[in-house]
């Protein structure tokens, strides 16, 4: 028998205890995956949202309001001489305006340059991209959904009909609703082809997005405004700095409690084998060795927990967050993180009991009734 | 050459208070197969834990297989290559089974798991127990139990055996079964048996007695003759 193989035997020795350890630690994985996956999910979303489909941030006019899709509009040059400020890497105009779509008497049409949505962070779930100036339309998978339409099926725009050629899949809730066309069919309906709504931006790779939002912002501040961006940027970072702050806070909460549990569990465990300890150090282990038997046992409870907590936590998550509109995102980081908590917890558990299981002199060890 | 030499040791307990051992001097022999007698309380214990390492003395000499206990570290490592344990009771671990039991002094040793198994089902073999091997030790005899003791005190081939009352917890039939298996190995393996026990007929059979009382040496017996005489008295 290795002296693995020994160790991880022993912590099952007191069944009942091992396990009420193990659901004690567990739970504050859960805690701490699960948690971890809302937070990266929402994360995620939000930056979906405030990237505005890939883009970096995005630019409307000086009286536009706040919204991403401001309706009113500024001249399409403007794109141009955004996409030559330094640092910007791509700059693609966007003309939102409302208008009949199917039944809707008013509903948002987004004119996209095909190259455009490709940009976004968009995949097509169905069919293709429409062609430029075709009477094609690509409409978001919430709004196919809840209208039953799929490809091939006409929607009638602002009058004239539309073949649908393509369904989008995004994460951002507002694309997933939209209806999408070209923008030069946008601008043909509207009787308007030098207008656009918003320029979305793309910054070169490695370029710091507010750097380049402030330049625009001194430069063309007069007629332009980059004021959705980064407004939502600093309230977003502030809300995830919170969201994140809680994930840790609640994390260590876990930890402390988790801690408390295994080193009761470890204390017991060398006191009710105080005897047995002495019997170990009189067939000549070393301190070293009962130190590394005694933590080694912590880890395999906290090792199991990290297991069970890692699957409960992703599968609660899985399964209950569609349920309350909430998509987890779990990356490796979140289970490399429980782990390494799992094991900070079983080192620190277990060594106060394997210090104080060292300290006992053997011959008191070996008197112990 | 001397297994034992030990020059005026003392051991005191609570300040001082309690005289353990008061002025010990004592050589055994290697080979030899030595009863330390006497009343509780005696002493006895604590001097055969002072043999083992397992306690330091306030003052005085102890030399066990040429190390020297008062001044020389690792004191583990000591024990683990010259010193066998055997306790009044068994003291076996009792979620492992008999052969993994034996392998447990073994850790300390750079030996691989092959190894091991092969040495403990060899010593498994040399007490009786060849059949016992994968039986947790709440499956065994009192007997069978201490057996697989012995079998774990030989576990890394020491110099030395010491044995506290290894018999004091067994009926009569067992403890001589027992004793007769112990000082065969003895024999065979050529190994220093030191055995601290209240029975006179255990102390008749070694080579050397050693009556200690209130922490001293009182007669150390040479032989059977004189042990037989002090039995009969």
């Amino acid at each position: 028998m290795s002296f693995l193989k020994f160790i991880i035997k022993n912590p099952f020795r007191r069944k009942t205890s091992a396990t009420l350890a193990i659901v004690g630690i567990a739970i504050g994985i859960i805690v701490i995956v699960a948690l971890g996956g809302i937070t990266d999910g929402l994360i995620n979303t939000f930056e979906d949202t405030i990237h505005a489909g890939g883009a970096d941030f995005s630019i409307s006019g000086k009286e536009t309001g706040d919204s991403a899709y401001g309706t009113n509009t500024i001249d399409a040059s403007w794109t141009d001489k955004i996409a030559n400020v330094t640092g910007v890497d791509e700059a693609y105009p966007i003309y939102v305006v409302l208008t009949s779509v199917g039944d809707k008497y008013m509903k948002s049409l987004i004119g996209v340059e095909p190259k455009g949505i490709t940009l976004a962070d968009i995949s097509i779930k169905e069919g293709r991209i429409f062609k430029d100036n075709a009477n094609e339309l690509v409409i978001g998978d919430i709004y196919a959904e809840d209208n039953d339409y799929k490809i091939g099926d006409t929607i009638e725009v602002d009058g004239e009909d539309f073949e649908v050629v393509g369904i989008i899949e995004t994460g951002d809730q507002s694309m997933a609703s939209g209806v999408f066309t070209s923008i030069s069919k946008v601008g043909e309906l509207m009787d308007d082809e030098d207008s656009i709504s918003n320029i979305y931006v793309k910054v070169d790779k490695g370029a710091d997005a507010q750097e380049v939002a402030d330049r625009i912002d001194e430069k063309y501040g007069d007629d332009l405004k980059t004021i959705t961006s980064i407004m939502e940027m600093e309230q977003m970072a502030k809300m995830l700095n919170m969201l994140q702050g809680s994930t840790w806070a609640i994390s260590l909460l876990a930890i402390f409690v988790g801690g408390l549990g295994i080193i009761n569990t470890m204390l017991m465990s060398v006191f009710e084998r105080t005897r047995e300890i002495g019997v170990l150090k009189a067939v000549g282990w070393s301190n070293t060795k009962i130190l590394t038997m005694i933590v080694g046992e912590s880890l395999v409870i906290t090792i199991i927990s990290a297991i069970i907590g890692s699957i409960i936590g992703y599968l609660a998550c899985i399964l209950l967050g569609p349920q309350i509109g909430i998509s987890p995102l779990f990356t490796p980081k979140i289970f490399i993180q429980a782990f390494i908590i799992a094991i900070i917890v079983g080192v620190i558990g277990g060594l106060y009991p394997a210090i104080k299981a060292i300290k006992l002199p053997p011959t008191e060890a070996l008197r112990y009734e | 050459m001397n297994a034992v030499e030990i020059k005026d040791l003392y051991k005191s307990y609570e300040n001082g208070k309690i005289k353990a051992l008061n002025g010990i001097d004592l050589t055994i022999k290697e080979g030899e197969f030595v009863s330390i007698i006497g009343p509780s309380g005696s002493g006895k214990s604590t001097l055969l834990n002072m043999l083992g390492a397992l306690d330091s003395p306030d003052s005085g000499v102890i030399k066990v297989a040429g190390k020297d206990l008062t001044s020389d570290k690792k004191l583990n490592q000591f024990r683990a290559e010259k010193i066998g344990f055997i306790f009044q009771l068994h003291n076996l671990i009792p979620n492992v089974s008999a052969r993994e039991n034996i392998e447990i002094p073994m850790y300390t040793q750079k030996i691989s798991s092959s190894d091991m198994k092969e040495r403990a089902l060899k010593l498994l073999e040399d007490v009786g127990l060849p059949d016992k091997a994968d039986i947790l030790p709440n499956k065994l005899s009192g007997g069978e139990r201490q057996r697989v003791a012995i079998a774990r005190a030989l576990a890394n081939s020491p110099s030395i055996i010491l044995a506290d009352e290894p018999t004091g917890s067994l009926d009569s039939k067992t403890s001589s079964k027992i004793l007769k298996q112990l000082i065969d190995l003895h024999e065979d393996k050529n190994v220093t048996l030191i055995i601290v026990t209240h029975d006179m007929n255990v102390a008749k059979l070694s080579d050397k007695v050693i009556e200690v009382l209130d922490g001293e040496i009182i007669s150390p017996y040479e032989n059977n003759s004189l042990i037989n005489n002090k039995i009969n008295v």
